[in-house]
């Protein structure tokens, strides 16, 4: 069985907060991009676990080859990690990230999957934690014509099905369907393993599948984005926080429940 | 030039559909095009009508058919894209529910749309149609630009749009047939979790806390003090990650979506994350014992201290009166 995970870098999404709660972060002269250098790249926590996803279906005993692939310009960390943790093939699809919109970003991954030898099984992340979009795995399996289950917690597959736990608002689901299909990862799968020692000297030496989109047999046509991104800026939080004080907690609280019953917001 | 506003099931379930049909009935004065309103699924046809005639929408159109009941994707992908190809809109809006972030891309993906979710506003402008999403959790805004005749599918947050009625003439209402006798969906159900009591999304009262609290045997004191208050209890991701709450409680980007009257959260950063679940509600207090927390920028009311000695004396106090 083949696994393909999608991974993706992005920026620290805590340091984004960060800056931007302290009103430093930096949107670039082309009013569009954040160019804060300190903020750090990572691969995107979701695409990390989705990762750690394929690596339990062989620890459970499936016979797997797992395949990480990046689409964007410098992936070469976002690979090397996923060397590490385990992946057995990491591939990279060169690209000038500015033109790629998530159209075309589900075009390449779904060509990469089939010239690489197709997959029984795509991973991707619920959603990239810098647009928040989610809408690139449900595209993959649109342009590939396989079914697409959202939000996992857990998956199991067996040689021609997947078993999904699925985290819906109103509690867990399970669902099953015939392989090969697309399935994201959220946050309830539980932490990511860290790389082995072992793992970081065999990731050093894996080389990493370069493609272009030309390799891929994509013509320009099919690299044109239809989604422009043309601003970026930090919404205004405007405060106008009371803070509240007393002799004692009690004292604070009874204040407060008498506010809340003043401005009517309690009975 | 047509705007489509398209609705799952039962309008009046949620408030969802009256932010829905206020942004779309905007964007289609703002450039003269027909507003359509699609009700997939049965729906009580006296609540569409009344909903409509509310939010000025002239036409209703409505899919009804067996295969749509319960979340469908397949089923629902096939009729929105048969829908499409029958009477191309130019705008799909949809309002981002839980299964519409899967049907949204799909449909796209189906229909060679152009997708974008998150969707806080939609302006038209000469042929070009301007969306504004949010970005990293809510810390930024993002405007992109969608080219071509369309259809652009596009998702539309919770809680971004102020509802606003316009009187309208009776709406006229179309039974559109779909053929999706050949479809069977290709996700099997197994197991699933029946629908459970009231919805955080619908509470008047949420009393959420963060990783503030400690310990997972804290989380009680949340519970006692929304009890107290007739409220529902709610969390932040870190502390559903750690199993001290359950999923179904967690607030936020990933989680529910909120527009509570009152909203205390204890033990809570603030986090962008964590706010764009509940910062529509009308008066948020904060408990932090950091006075540089970021949640106070959001809070109305706010106490630098221990969430637990609080949260304790909160619920005496309420149950003293
Ligand atoms: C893509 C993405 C999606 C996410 N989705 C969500 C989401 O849906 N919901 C969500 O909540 N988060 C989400 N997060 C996580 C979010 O970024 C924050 O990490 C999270 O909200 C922080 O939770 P917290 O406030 O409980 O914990 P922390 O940030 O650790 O804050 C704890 C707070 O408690 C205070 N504190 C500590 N002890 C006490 C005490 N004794 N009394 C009073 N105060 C105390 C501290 O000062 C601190 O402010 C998401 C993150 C990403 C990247
Ligand atoms: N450039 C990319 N390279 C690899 N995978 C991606 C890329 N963009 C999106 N994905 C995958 O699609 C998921 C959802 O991304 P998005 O739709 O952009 O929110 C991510 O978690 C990844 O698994």
């Amino acid at each position: 069985m083949r696994i393909v995970v999608c991974a993706k870098e992005v920026l620290d999404p805590d340091a984004v907060n960060s800056y931007a709660v302290a009103g430093r972060l930096e949107i670039g002269e082309d009013g569009r991009t954040i160019t804060q250098a300190a903020i750090p790249r990572l691969m995107n926590a979701y695409d990390e676990q989705a990762i750690e996803a394929a690596l339990r279906i062989r620890d459970a005993g499936v016979e797997c080859t797992i395949a990480v692939v990046s689409v964007g310009g410098d992936q070469a960390d976002v690979l090397k990690q996923a060397a590490a943790m385990g992946a057995d093939e990491i591939a990279t699809i060169t690209v000038d990230t500015s033109t790629v919109d998530y159209h075309v970003a589900a075009r390449l991954l779904a060509a990469y999957v089939e010239h690489s030898g197709g997959a029984d099984l795509i991973l991707c992340g619920r959603q990239a934690s810098d647009d928040d979009q989610g809408v690139v795995p449900a595209l993959i399996g649109e342009a590939l014509g396989i079914p697409v289950i959202t939000i996992a917690r857990a998956v199991e597959v067996t040689s021609d099905a997947a078993r999904v736990t699925r985290v819906t608002p109103n509690g867990e689901e399970i669902v099953e369907a015939d392989l090969p299909a697309v399935v994201t990862i959220s946050n309830e799968l539980g932490l990511p393993r860290y790389p082995t020692t072992a793992g970081r000297i065999a990731a050093r030496r894996m080389q990493a599948n370069v493609l272009s989109p030309d390799d891929l047999g994509l013509t320009p046509d099919d690299l044109q984005p239809r989604v422009a991104l043309t601003k970026q800026f930090v919404p205004q939080v405007q405060g106008n926080c009371e803070m509240l004080s007393g002799d004692s907690p009690a004292q604070i609280a009874s204040d407060l429940i008498e506010r809340l019953r003043a401005d009517q917001v309690l009975p | 030039m047509t705007i489509v506003a398209c609705t799952f099931g039962d309008p009046t379930a949620s408030g969802e559909v009256e932010e829905l049909l206020t942004l779309a009935r905007r964007l289609s004065e703002s450039n003269a095009s027909d507003l359509r309103w699609l009700v997939a699924g049965s729906a009580p046809r006296a609540a569409v009508e009344e909903l409509a005639a509310a939010y000025g929408v002239a036409t209703v159109d409505r899919i009804d058919d067996p295969k749509l009941e319960g979340a469908a994707p397949d089923a629902s992908v096939e009729a929105l894209a048969q829908y499409c190809a029958s009477r191309p809109p130019a705008t799909l809006l949809l309002s981002q529910t839980f299964d519409a972030r899967l049907v949204a891309p799909r449909l796209a993906g189906r229909v060679n749309a152009t997708v974008m979710m998150n969707a806080v506003d939609v302006e038209n402008d000469v042929g070009t149609v301007r969306v504004t999403v949010s970005a990293y959790g809510g810390d930024t805004r993002a405007v992109y630009e969608l080219t071509g005749d369309g259809p652009h599918v596009i998702g539309v947050m919770a809680n971004a749009t102020a509802p606003e009625r316009s009187s309208g003439a009776t709406p006229v209402i179309n039974d559109v047939s779909v053929d999706l006798s050949r479809i069977e969906e290709r996700i099997r159900i197994v197991e699933r979790t029946p629908e459970q009591g009231p919805r955080l999304e619908d509470a008047n009262i949420i009393v959420a806390g963060g990783r503030g609290l400690g310990s997972a045997d804290k989380f009680h004191h949340v519970e006692d003090l929304a009890e107290a208050l007739g409220g529902m209890a709610a969390a932040s991701r870190p502390i559903v990650d750690d199993g001290w709450a359950d999923p179904s409680r967690q607030i936020g980007l990933t989680g529910k979506v909120a527009r509570p009257a009152l909203y205390i959260a204890a033990g809570i950063s603030g986090a962008s994350q964590h706010m764009a679940g509940c910062s529509a509600a009308k008066t948020i207090v904060a408990i932090n014992r950091d006075p540089d927390a970021p949640i106070f920028r959001y809070a109305r009311y706010g106490i630098v201290g221990d969430c637990i000695e609080l949260l304790t004396e909160l619920t005496n106090a309420v149950k003293a009166r």
